[in-house]
């Protein structure tokens, strides 16, 4: 299923923004829980130690009759703190803000230690102790809400720089990423703005390594695509250029054939038609073959048994050699296993020996011998005991459409280059050398 | 009218030369650019027809080297290369005119008599001499309007002194002009066609130079 197209900016800063933000709250909550801990434990120890100074003073003062003395308010948070000092279950010293009742609601159910009561709705945490006698209670009350209040104050002064931050920090990152996709983007516009059929490599300066590999795939598609097209148009001019003088052979012939009246001569004519027709078709052929052969990449490689196909091979090409009253023989006593595609293989050597029979003279002799070297490596020769060639035609051999002058058979000038391509794909070496053995051509392919 | 074909392939090369011959022309074959230029260098041919990609030596090598000796053989390039850089330089390498291939038997035919017409600075089709017209494409003559019937020898003999009127032709030459290779020629055959064709056209026409050879009277003798 095809997943929806998206933007690599957005992304990237959504997914930055966000573990920033979660990174973040999780900092916060953690500070949070270890504020509130640490001032707990803070205030609850200043609440005890206002409750020891206070039942040290009771002690001393505790014949003075203070009945009910008001401590001053002297600070801001004075009336979220409040305190009571009993004395036999009397109120003796309290602050402005506290109530009559003990703190904790009755001063008989006396339990020293920290509880959190309500008081009007509100929430406090009280501290209660009692003097050595065990007659003066003291009561130190806080409204649980200042805690609140610093806990808030303290986590607002973490929180507030990072909301600050945070819109920053993403126009900080889209800057980033912004400049960072560049690349990429610049490769984009670039592909879009080419000339359709442009071939030319990509040159992306400064591309990162991430999208380098990319760029030489497509350089390496390009190549490939020109080497297709070039391929295709060779193809083109080379049938055009190669079928006007088959096409040309079989008009004449035809014409000749239409306006010819002595029958001997006009059966002649025709027979040459068709003959014409046949070497076209061969022309057309071959040229396919090798057209194919140069568009296509490394072929499909599998282990064949190259005595048997040049056998089989022999075999086609035999009524062809008798016909011409030639002796064609074969000669292999092994298998011989070699790696390679069989139907390029088998175009090979058909060519060879083809040739070998073409241009060998009526009464000729050719050889074909498949042999395994002591090395391992499997060899294949062709002798014939025709005319061979010169130096001259040997090195212009496989040049396209290059035929041997003065040769009459009707080839195409285009089976060498054939040859000469399939080794190449399956790096094998090509030879040719006057035939020691039958005094014409030889030809020895080395797998 | 003979004429030298110079074709590798030797299916085109055979097609060219029969149908040639069926049109009426005296054609001999080479396969090769060596031996076309020999041949174009030791005989008088009425036209060539010169395929370019030619073994041993390329057409347009044939054709330079034939117009730097002076050859003035009108050639008509019968070939494969059918780019106009490629037309433009063999009609500037000497090429009369440049056809590519496949070409029409008679369309062949037609360009080589309007070649060979202008070769000879005649600007109409027929040929004329006194009154007798000689028609090349209809293979016709004509003597006051009334039909003639030459044989083939005849009307080619008639021909060569027609593009040469005026001018005096050994029997060697003539010879060249009508037989191609490999056909026999009597001692006397020259003499035997001389003689018909005055029995058939009148002696005004064909006159003998002794001891040099003959020549056709454009205009009738003042007698």
């Amino acid at each position: 299923m095809l997943r929806r197209s998206h933007s690599l900016q957005r992304r990237l800063l959504i997914l930055v923004l966000g573990v920033v933000t979660i990174v973040w709250l999780v900092t916060a909550a953690l500070t949070w829980l270890d504020v509130r801990h640490e001032l707990d434990e803070l205030l609850d120890g200043h609440l005890a130690q206002a409750a020891a100074i206070l039942v040290v003073q009771q002690g001393q003062e505790v014949d003075g009759d203070h009945d009910s003395v008001d401590a001053p308010s002297l600070h801001r948070y004075a009336p979220r703190v409040a305190f009571q000092v009993f004395h036999e279950g009397r109120l003796t010293m309290r602050s402005t803000n506290a109530l009559q009742t003990a703190l904790t609601g009755d001063d008989s159910e006396f339990k020293s230690g920290f509880t959190s009561v309500q008081i009007e709705g509100v929430a406090w945490r009280v501290f209660s102790t009692y003097g050595a006698e065990r007659d003066v209670h003291v009561y130190v009350g806080e409204e649980a809400g200042a805690r609140e209040h610093i806990l808030w104050a303290v986590l607002r002064s973490t929180l507030l720089p990072m909301a600050i931050a945070l819109p920053l920090l993403a126009l900080a990152l889209w800057g980033a990423i912004y400049r960072s996709v560049a690349p990429m983007r610049r490769l984009g516009l670039t592909l879009t703005q080419r000339e359709p059929l442009a071939l030319a490599p990509l040159a992306l300066d400064g591309a990162p390594t991430e999208i380098a590999p990319m760029v030489d795939a497509l350089n390496s598609l390009f190549e490939r695509i020109g080497e297709l097209l070039e391929s295709e148009r060779r193809f083109t001019a080379d049938a055009s250029h190669e079928l006007r003088t088959p096409i040309a052979a079989i008009r004449a012939q035809a014409q000749v054939a239409l306006g010819e009246t002595d029958d001997a001569m006009r059966r002649h004519a025709l027979r040459n038609t068709l003959e014409g027709c046949d070497r076209a078709i061969r022309l057309v052929d071959q040229l396919l073959t090798l057209s194919r052969l140069e568009a296509s990449a490394t072929p499909v490689m599998e282990k064949i048994d190259l005595a048997l196909l040049v056998r089989q091979v022999v075999g086609d090409l035999a009524p062809k050699s008798i016909a011409k009253g030639q002796s064609l023989e074969f000669d292999c006593t092994e298998p011989c296993p070699v790696s390679g595609n069989e139907t390029l293989l088998a175009v090979l050597v058909r060519n060879l020996v083809d040739n070998a029979v073409r241009y060998s003279p009526a009464s000729a002799r050719v050889a074909v011998a498949v042999r395994r070297r002591p090395d391992g490596r499997v060899v294949l020769q062709v002798d014939d005991s025709g005319p061979g060639l010169s130096e001259q035609d040997l090195i212009r051999l496989g040049e396209r459409f290059f035929r041997v002058p003065g040769s009459d058979e009707a080839g195409s000038g285009l089976g060498w280059s054939i040859v000469k391509r399939v080794a190449t794909v399956h790096r094998m070496q090509l030879h040719t050398a006057r035939s020691e053995k039958l005094g014409g051509l030889a030809v020895t392919v080395i797998v | 009218m003979r004429i030298l074909l110079a074709e590798d392939d030797s299916l085109l090369g055979d097609g060219l030369r029969a149908g040639l011959r069926q049109l009426g022309f005296q054609v001999d074959w080479v396969r090769d650019g060596d031996a076309a230029e020999r041949e174009l260098r030791a005989q008088a041919y009425t036209a060539a027809v010169l395929d370019l990609g030619l073994p041993r030596k390329d057409g347009l090598k044939v054709l330079a080297s034939i117009r730097a000796a002076h050859i003035a053989t009108p050639v008509l390039v019968l070939t494969a290369r059918d780019t106009v850089p490629d037309r433009i330089l063999g009609l500037d390498m000497g090429a009369d005119d440049y056809v590519v291939k496949p070409v029409d038997l008679n369309e062949l035919a037609a360009r080589l008599r309007a070649l060979v017409r202008r070769a000879h600075g005649q600007p109409q089709e027929c040929l004329t001499a006194q009154d007798v017209v000689l028609d090349p494409a209809a293979h016709t003559v004509r003597r006051a309007d009334v039909p003639v019937t030459l044989s083939n020898r005849e009307f080619d003999l008639l021909q060569t002194f027609m593009l040469s009127a005026g001018r005096v032709l050994t029997r060697e030459q003539l010879e060249q002009q009508l037989y191609s290779w490999g056909q026999e020629v009597d001692s006397n055959a020259i003499e035997v066609h001389i003689h018909n064709l005055r029995r058939k056209l009148g002696n005004a026409l064909i006159h003998t130079v002794r001891g040099v050879g003959y020549t056709l009277l454009r205009d009738p003798p003042q007698s």
